[in-house]
């Protein structure tokens, strides 16, 4: 698809979510309800007492799954499914680039989804959360989060140039 | 008449299926979009594949076009809308570590579902990782509190902070994407030894550009707002209102209120100046001053305490002022204290006449008793003249306000 037409129903998808909700789109958040959601379900006491998880349960009827998140991203899932195995993409595969094994690549993807969703408790979402969904309503945390994402990326994109080009 | 849901317009049960619905049409563009490949995605650090930048810069500038159109339109009430609130320090480390995991790990958590989902291995793995960073965060979370919650400055715009007006913010963001649309057009040519057009333009992105340029300029020309919006009253009908006088509390109710603190559900707001509000106010009341009642802030917060909103001045003028600028922007549910200050006192303070009779019929002892007791308690209490002086805490709207209705994006 033509990534500028791509872009614009993107938009268009946010802007269908502002119409709606009143909010924009977001991905990290699902991750998070399941992390709090085995939390509760480990230690229901900690997760009560816990500054941080309490308020989830004090949502949602107290379900932290129950959560407009939650459900984004299951139609996500959904929609890329359907799109990926439309188009003949779906299949077992590791991305990588052709300098380094499988084992680095799992690895690095690790600590990479581990950085991320540090960083994303700390900027209030991801790059759909808070970046994207964050420009299209012109906050400035949208803005700051966006530069020092993709900031930090080019800064550092040479020390780690072996992970992806030859 | 959007956001819909908030508005209620939307049973907010039904919201969770919205979600899915919208989640499909996200999941399917990103997909399409070619975010299923963590090579593809780290191709922009590179310079070889630029397809990010493209598709979440026009997406962006698609639905903030999009946004202040419906807002101009009236059919979208940005006072509703989730502003993502700024915590300037916790944004900026969240931003760097974010960037470490990107170029660590190749994708964004939204990118990750996607490509999890056709069967990325790699992309599981950042998912479960990304469950680690989650879990890390709020095991250490008292160490992080203060950074977190650290240099809070609400729900700032970036053209505020960055001092422009906003029509020509968004037109200036709209030439700089596409300047980099083109810029990186080269690069990416550069880097994957393609030989560039001649042009500078490429057949790809002259429909975006005809169609980005076209709605910032019309934004940028469009004068301001020709008609009421939907959600404002209008005139003929606020007319009516004003005349009719049903807006008007008088003082017996309000006292009958203030000495009833079970049977209180009034947002009491004092429109008078700070420094008259800092001598002397009503129990229980905010100040909002009346040139800043019509604050964004502050018309949103007072939308939401869902309560009855009082207003009152000294007289009725300033209170009857700000009462018309909130009924006119929306805001329903809004009395006014029929002749202020200066009515509430005299029926409450000031020395009753005797009748000549010397006698009180049942009913007037009953009132006297009622006034006597108000004047009484408002003495003691919080309604008496108190000093001026700085230390005192001044209740504001932000202590009445409920949680937030929706917790942070993603």
């Amino acid at each position: 698809m033509n990534p500028y037409l791509a872009g614009f129903l993107l938009g268009m998808v946010l802007l269908a979510s502002f119409f709606i909700t009143g909010r924009g789109l977001g991905a990290s958040g699902a991750a998070k309800s399941v992390v709090i959601e085995s939390i509760g379900r480990v230690s229901p006491e900690y997760a009560q007492k816990h500054p941080f998880y309490a308020s989830f349960f004090a949502t949602g009827d107290g379900r932290p799954m129950k959560n407009w998140l939650v459900y984004l991203t299951l139609g996500v899932l959904g929609g890329a499914f359907f799109s990926g195995f439309m188009s003949g993409r779906a299949g077992l595969k590791i991305d990588k680039g052709p300098r380094i094994s499988n084992r680095t690549r799992l690895i690095m993807a690790a600590a990479g989804g581990f950085l991320f969703g540090l960083g994303s408790q700390f900027g209030r979402g991801c790059t759909s959360g808070a970046a994207l969904s964050g420009m299209a309503t012109l906050s400035s945390a949208g803005f700051l989060t966006m530069i020092a994402i993709f900031g930090t990326g080019y800064v550092i994109a040479y020390f780690f140039r072996k992970l992806w080009i030859s | 008449m959007a956001p819909l849901i908030p508005q209620g317009f939307i049973n907010p049960d039904l919201s969770l299926f919205f979600a899915f619905v919208i989640g499909l049409g996200f999941g399917y563009v990103l997909e399409q979009g070619g975010f299923s490949t963590s090579r593809k995605l780290a191709g922009v650090f590179y310079g070889y594949d630029f397809v990010v930048l493209r598709v979440f810069f026009t997406a962006a500038i698609t639905a903030a076009i999009g946004l202040l159109l419906f807002n101009y339109m009236g059919w979208v009430n940005y006072d509703l809308l989730y502003i993502n609130p700024t915590f300037l320090w916790s944004a900026i480390v969240g931003g760097v570590i974010m960037g470490f995991g990107f170029i660590l790990g190749g994708f964004c958590p939204g990118t990750s579902m996607v490509a999890a989902i056709i069967g990325k291995i790699d992309a599981m793995l950042f998912i479960l990782g990304m469950m680690g960073g989650i879990f890390f965060f709020g095991a250490f979370y008292n160490t992080f509190e203060p950074l977190y919650n650290g240099s809070a400055l609400g729900s700032i715009f970036v053209f505020d902070s960055l001092g422009l007006p906003r029509d020509l913010f968004l037109f200036l963001l709209v030439v700089i994407a596409l300047a980099a649309f083109i810029i990186t057009r080269k690069i990416e040519d550069k880097v994957n030894g393609i030989q560039s057009e001649k042009g500078l333009f490429h057949s790809s992105y002259v429909l975006p550009f005809a169609f980005m340029s076209g709605l910032a300029l019309l934004i940028l020309i469009l004068p301001d707002q020709p008609k009421a919006k939907w959600y404002e009253s209008d005139p003929e009908s606020l007319l009516v209102e004003v005349v009719s006088g049903d807006r008007y509390m008088q003082p017996e109710e309000l006292a009958y209120k203030i000495l009833h603190p079970d049977e209180n559900d009034l947002v009491i707001v004092d429109v008078r100046p700070a420094e008259a509000f800092r001598q002397f106010r009503l129990p229980g009341a905010i100040n909002i001053p009346l040139d800043n009642i019509q604050s964004r802030e502050n018309r949103r917060r007072l939308k939401n305490t869902g309560k009855e909103i009082l207003l009152y001045s000294h007289g009725s003028t300033s209170a009857d002022q700000a009462w018309m600028f909130l009924r006119r922007a929306g805001l329903d549910n809004i009395r006014v204290l029929k002749g202020g200050l200066n009515n509430f006192f005299t029926g409450f303070f000031a020395e009753q006449e005797i009748p000549a009779s010397g006698k009180y019929s049942e009913k007037e002892q009953f009132e006297r008793r009622f006034v006597e007791r108000a004047a009484k308690a408002f003495r003691e209490g919080e309604a008496s003249r108190k000093t001026p002086s700085a230390a005192q805490p001044v209740r504001t709207l932000i202590n009445i306000q409920p949680p937030a209705a929706g917790k942070g994006g993603c």
